[in-house]
């Protein structure tokens, strides 16, 4: 029964996994065959300054943004778990934008983010003088300046969150009724009920959304930076460690760096999953004791 | 100040769109435990959920200790409740839980800590407080629940069936010391049950609930002497009163006047009085005897026995010592003395005064 799940973890999981390991360690242009370089590409990779970049970019974007993420889907599930007028709406609404085609999606931000004609620059300016805002400084450069820039490649992240939010009001959901209604005869305000039952009752469900989001960081920053910005503006501001791959595997056919900068990824990867792990079996420890 | 714990006036409340509660009016008096009993569905839950503040009231007024309370919130209401499913925090330790209602009112936490282990004491789970609800018994939670309830010394305990999760060995030692705990702290109390048993032990006053109405209130006593309807006379003891129209198959002996036949009669299996041909075979049956009838089944609990008697078109439940227990099949004599009757209205159901 299992076969055909072995089989394309195998061909589609494992088989480019292998593949890619052995690449990091050869230069390989899809034309003449792998040649063996031991360690070379993993010491060139140190030294290339938009390699750091790309790391120093993809770290900074998961750092800022997994933490935002998870904030905003417990916020809304929080505020939207509840039966409540308009409550079904706001929730498809939540949901919505995760459904969206990720090109798409990102062509959609393409002109939101438009710095003159794009709708968020113009709410900014709105009441503001000769197109600055209303407390006379520049609108945000989205796409030409390298800060405002990766701020509008972390704001398109934020709205792609559906999947963790309802994840989020269903665990709120499962939560047992009477005991906020005891809260409730205890007289406790919405921030006691907040810190001392939802948080603590939910956490196991966060630390896994957490775990989960650090990995998928890497994915979701690839193609709004490929799309919207294309990794730049200058010097490589929104370049991640994906685009940089892409870019050196398909674009300057260097599959042996490429596959050696994605092993890198995939390394740190797996140090910040399993720093989280123990975090998390910690915690369960001390609450199961 | 009145000398009333908890009045309702004229309460209606409803689920959904079902009324549930209809312009009820109770009075609890100070340091009274009631017992509300009723069947599932007749609001008892409702009831005591909206004094809690827990559920809307649609009309009348919730008054406790003689404050109005009906638009207060419940933290508001200095009630406790104590919930079917103990509503436990299971993240925190049962010390900590015990703690919570106070902690969360600014209670300093050595202050909240020493108050939780007196109550802790008093329902006798000092011994359990470091552990989380997950490892403590059903019976063990519910001490915790009540330690809980009862450390702010409110103005109202409110119980939500709570002896229904134990199992019956632990149920009768949890009411016993329930009726202790009640009579030692004297706060007025609410208890909803649908265990007449419970009832008729736990109360000084027992209010029967039928669909969202009074049926009776009074004392675990009249209750089961007086019953002022036939609902109340069939719900509360077991098995269930005997009920004959009047001038049926059975005539009590020293009835004062023949019935008339808009009446029903009752009376309880322990006043069934029953002779079998065994026991008195010259003359069987004994005229002193009201009516004839044959035994269709025999259920033994223990030293009673209950005899479900055909007589006539009717089967009358008898409770007999196990010892003279007739056998299935036998014919037997069946007689009820009339003192031990109650008669009802046929058609309104309500308890005729006697003759």
């Amino acid at each position: 029964m299992l076969a055909p799940y072995v089989l394309g973890l195998v061909v589609l999981v494992l088989g480019p996994f292998v593949i890619t390991l052995a690449l990091a360690f050869t230069d390989y242009d899809l034309i003449r065959p792998p040649e063996w370089t031991g360690t070379g590409n993993f010491a060139e990779l140190a030294d290339d300054p938009i390699f750091r970049t790309a790391l120093v970019n993809s770290l900074v974007f998961a750092a800022i943004a997994v933490p935002l993420r998870l904030l905003i889907a417990l916020g809304l599930a929080l505020l939207l778990h509840r039966r409540a007028v308009a409550a079904g709406p706001a929730r498809t609404a939540a949901v919505l934008p995760a459904a969206v085609p990720e090109i798409a999606y990102g062509l959609l931000w393409l002109w939101l983010l438009n710095p003159l004609h794009g709708p968020i620059n113009q709410v900014l300016t709105m009441g503001g003088q000769n197109g600055l805002t209303v407390l006379g400084r520049t609108p945000p450069l989205w796409l030409t300046d390298p800060v405002d820039a990766r701020a509008a490649i972390i704001l398109m992240s934020l709205f792609t969150i559906g999947e963790t939010f309802i994840i989020l009001l269903a665990a709120r959901r499962a939560l047992p009724r009477d005991v906020y209604e005891l809260a409730a005869l205890e007289d406790a305000t919405g921030w006691d009920v907040l810190r001392r039952i939802t948080l603590p009752l939910i956490a196991p469900v966060l630390g896994l959304l957490l775990v989960r989001d650090v990995i998928q960081s890497l994915h979701f920053s690839f193609v709004p930076a490929l799309v919207v910005t294309d990794g730049g503006p200058p010097p490589y501001a929104t370049t991640y460690i994906p685009l940089f791959a892409y870019r050196t595997a398909f674009e300057y056919l260097r599959y042996g760096y490429a596959a050696a900068a994605t092993l890198v990824m995939l390394l740190l990867t797996v140090a910040a999953v399993a720093v989280q792990w123990r975090l998390l079996r910690r915690y369960r420890r001390f609450h199961d004791r | 100040m009145t000398d009333a714990g908890l009045v309702l006036e004229g309460v209606s409340a409803a689920y959904r769109d079902t009324r549930v509660l209809h312009r009820l009016d109770l009075e609890v008096h100070r340091g009274e435990l009631l017992v509300v009993l009723g069947p599932s569905g007749a609001g008892k839950s409702t009831l005591l959920r909206l004094v809690a503040g827990l559920h809307p009231v649609d009309e009348g007024r919730v008054l406790i200790q003689g404050r109005d309370v009906t638009g207060l919130r419940p933290g508001r209401r200095n009630v406790s409740m104590v919930f079917q499913s103990y509503a436990l925090f299971p993240h925190l330790t049962a010390l900590d839980n015990i703690t919570f209602g106070l902690e969360v009112r600014d209670v300093s936490r050595a202050a909240a800590r020493d108050r939780a282990r007196a109550a802790a004491a008093s329902v006798g789970c000092a011994h359990l407080l470091d552990r989380r609800p997950g490892q403590l018994s059903g019976g063990e939670r519910q001490r915790v629940a009540l330690a809980r309830a009862l450390v702010r010394e409110p103005d109202l305990f409110l119980f939500d069936e709570p002896l229904s999760n134990l199992d019956p060995e632990l149920r009768v030692e949890t009411r016993g010391e329930l009726k202790a705990l009640h009579a030692r702290l004297g706060v007025t109390s609410v208890h909803v049950t649908h265990d007449q048993t419970e009832a008729l032990v736990l109360a000084d006053r027992i209010a029967v609930l039928r669909d969202g109405r009074l049926e009776q209130l009074g004392t675990p006593d009249e209750i089961w002497r007086t019953p002022a309807t036939v609902f109340v006379a069939r719900f509360v003891g077991s098995p269930a009163m005997n009920l004959v129209p009047a001038g049926g198959p059975i005539v009590p002996s020293g009835l004062p006047e023949p019935c008339a036949g808009d009446h029903l009669l009752g009376f309880r299996p322990e006043a069934v009085r029953l002779t079998t041909a065994a026991a008195e075979p010259e003359s069987f049956p004994l005229p002193a005897f009201d009516a004839a009838g044959t035994v269709e089944r025999v259920d033994v609990v223990g030293e009673d026995a209950y005899a479900y008697i055909q007589v006539s078109d009717h089967v009358l439940t008898a409770r007999v010592p196990a010892t003279a227990r007739p056998a299935p099949g036998d014919p037997v004599g069946v007689g009820v003395r009339w003192a031990d009757v109650h008669v009802f209205d046929a058609g309104s159901g309500r308890r005729v005064p006697a003759p």
